[in-house]
């Protein structure tokens, strides 16, 4: 189909529908742009066209690199034994488990199985982390180390869904190469090259990091893997230097919401059918409760082993149960290159929404492990990373 | 009377109508004036970091020229006022802090929701004034 405004007007008109609806109920804007897409594509039988698929790919690439670029390094080295364990256990049960569940009870095929026990691996970093907010537990060891091994749940995630479908032939090969240098280069380069070209409203500096993302999904592409992959690598190898240039990653973050992640949520929404749902419910009940239980199968004994507290160990297992951004590119992966139907679609799509609600509202309400949310001091507010936004947008940039 | 007077502000038209009543209180008492601020809207279910704290500094912001606002006007009337944000359910966040901070009285606007919202689960003003450790002044 050719480009039309008026796809163009609908599309953009549901994304600001989606944002109102967010300010106004204090939910995510990317949890009430599924929900709008899933609207839009029962009640008004909108369809993605080439254009939406990519600036919704686009989208899922930005997604997975500002996600690796919020890596705090220095707390995965302090807690690497906990951090590792923990990150790696939620990633293998639930991936083994709802792949087990999906191929040998419901009868999906090998490569649907797989899909969703990567779809339903995930841990949501971002849903985690704004509970922790909530709570002050971001500010805490225990809080960090949790958000810290939610990325390697994430890290295990986009590795299967990078890994698991390529061509293992020398396209992949030159994948890996090309990826182990760029990581290589990356961290010495970007700032040689920041601080070469300034900044500039032309954004020399955001142009350079979208070649980098761009040509290493081609060669991922090429070896029919994943453009996430190296982006969610590209993110981490460029966290430290994100963490100290936090106006450059918010610059990225107001492109990234404001054209390019809202088609790829509506999307992932738009192609989720209500019938699916309707004729799937069960199976859905039973996936978000494989997930929980395989969580609770790897992560709960991890965390006695480490001697957390009962209440803290079921707090962080149920908050390792949450998935949502990941989990949806997983499934778009597997609906767009027809490892999955429709109606599978649907299915993991709903229980992976299920799953950023359903545990997280378990752990706060009958397991939080006690104390209370820290004062914020106006002081140590105006030294939060945000005022830098604040100045810029201040200062009409 | 009164020793240590909290007051609820979150920028309502009855939460300035309690903090002038409250400033009023503190300059006649000679009591402890402290005003708390709860950060409700944090998106929940977010797709990034990045989207948490953007909005966790909105609200930043906008608290941090509401307490500016607040201190000046009390310091008009010869009041210091201790302002305090916090993140969390207003209703828990504001009662727990008067528990655990030992205050006498408690100001607040009266902050109505719809009819129906009200008749199924009460007020915020209702809910504070049921669950409050200390007296509860709600402000029309």
């Amino acid at each position: 189909m050719s480009f039309s405004w008026e796809v163009a007007a609908i599309w953009i008109g549901l994304a600001l529908a989606a944002s109102l609806i967010s300010i106004r109920i204090g939910v995510s804007v990317a949890l009430v742009e599924i929900l709008v897409g899933m609207l839009g594509g029962n009640l008004l039988a909108l369809q993605p066209t080439p254009w939406i698929d990519f600036l919704a790919g686009f989208g899922s690439v930005m997604l997975t690199f500002l996600a690796g670029a919020e890596i705090d390094i220095q707390v995965m080295k302090e807690k690497w034994r906990e951090t590792l364990s923990i990150g790696f256990a939620s990633f293998l049960f639930p991936f083994l488990g709802a792949g087990a569940y999906a191929y040998w009870v419901a009868g999906w095929s090998l490569e649907a199985s797989e899909i969703a026990g990567i779809a339903l691996s995930t841990t949501s970093v971002a849903v985690v982390y704004a509970v922790m907010v909530e709570r002050g537990y971001n500010e805490t060891g225990f809080g960090q180390m949790i958000l810290a091994a939610c990325f390697i749940t994430d890290l295990g995630t986009v590795l299967a869904l990078g890994l698991l479908f390529a061509d293992y032939d020398w396209h992949l090969a030159a994948f890996g190469v090309g990826t182990g240098v760029t990581l290589w280069l990356l961290p010495r380069v970007t700032p040689w090259f920041f601080a070469k070209v300034g900044s500039r409203i032309s954004e020399p500096e955001t142009k350079f990091l979208l070649l980098v993302l761009f040509a290493l999904g081609a060669l991922a592409q090429a070896a029919k893997s994943e453009a996430v992959l190296p982006a969610y690598l590209v993110g981490m190898a460029l966290a430290p230097f994100f963490l100290a240039n936090r106006t450059f990653a918010q610059r990225m973050r107001l492109i990234a919401f404001a054209v390019l992640t809202p088609f790829y949520f509506l999307k992932a929404g738009v192609l989720v059918g209500w019938s699916a749902i309707v004729s799937s419910l069960g199976l859905i009940g039973i996936f978000l409760g494989v997930k929980v239980a395989a969580k609770f199968a790897g992560v709960w004994p991890l965390t006695r082993v480490f001697r957390f507290s009962h209440r803290e160990g079921l707090y962080l297992t149920l908050l390792m149960s949450t998935g949502l951004t990941f989990g949806t590119i997983s499934a778009l992966y597997g609906l767009s290159n027809h490892y999955l139907d429709r109606e599978q679609y649907a299915v993991l799509v709903t229980a992976v929404i299920l799953s950023a609600v359903v545990p997280t509202l378990i752990a706060e309400r009958w397991f939080d492990p006690g104390g209370r949310p820290p004062e914020e001091t106006l002081s140590r507010r105006h030294s939060d990373r945000g005022d830098q936004l604040a100045d810029r947008r201040g200062g009409g940039g | 009377m009164w020793h240590k007077i909290l007051v609820g502000l979150d920028g309502s038209e009855g939460a300035g109508k309690a903090l002038a009543v409250a400033v009023k209180l503190a300059a006649q008492s000679s009591a402890e004036l402290h005003s708390i601020s709860v950060e409700e809207k944090l998106p929940h279910y977010a797709a990034t970091v990045g989207e948490v704290q953007e909005s966790k500094q909105e609200a930043a912001n906008y608290f941090r020229k509401l307490v500016a606002e607040a201190q000046q006007s009390a310091r008009a009337s010869g009041v210091t006022l201790h302002s305090h944000v916090m993140p969390g359910h207003e209703v828990e966040t504001i009662v727990t802090f008067a528990k655990d901070h030992g205050f006498d009285l408690l100001v607040i606007g009266f902050m109505g929701h719809s009819k129906i919202f009200g008749r199924i689960w009460g007020s915020t003003s209702q809910n504070l004034a049921k669950l409050s450790p200390c007296t509860v002044l709600v402000v029309k």
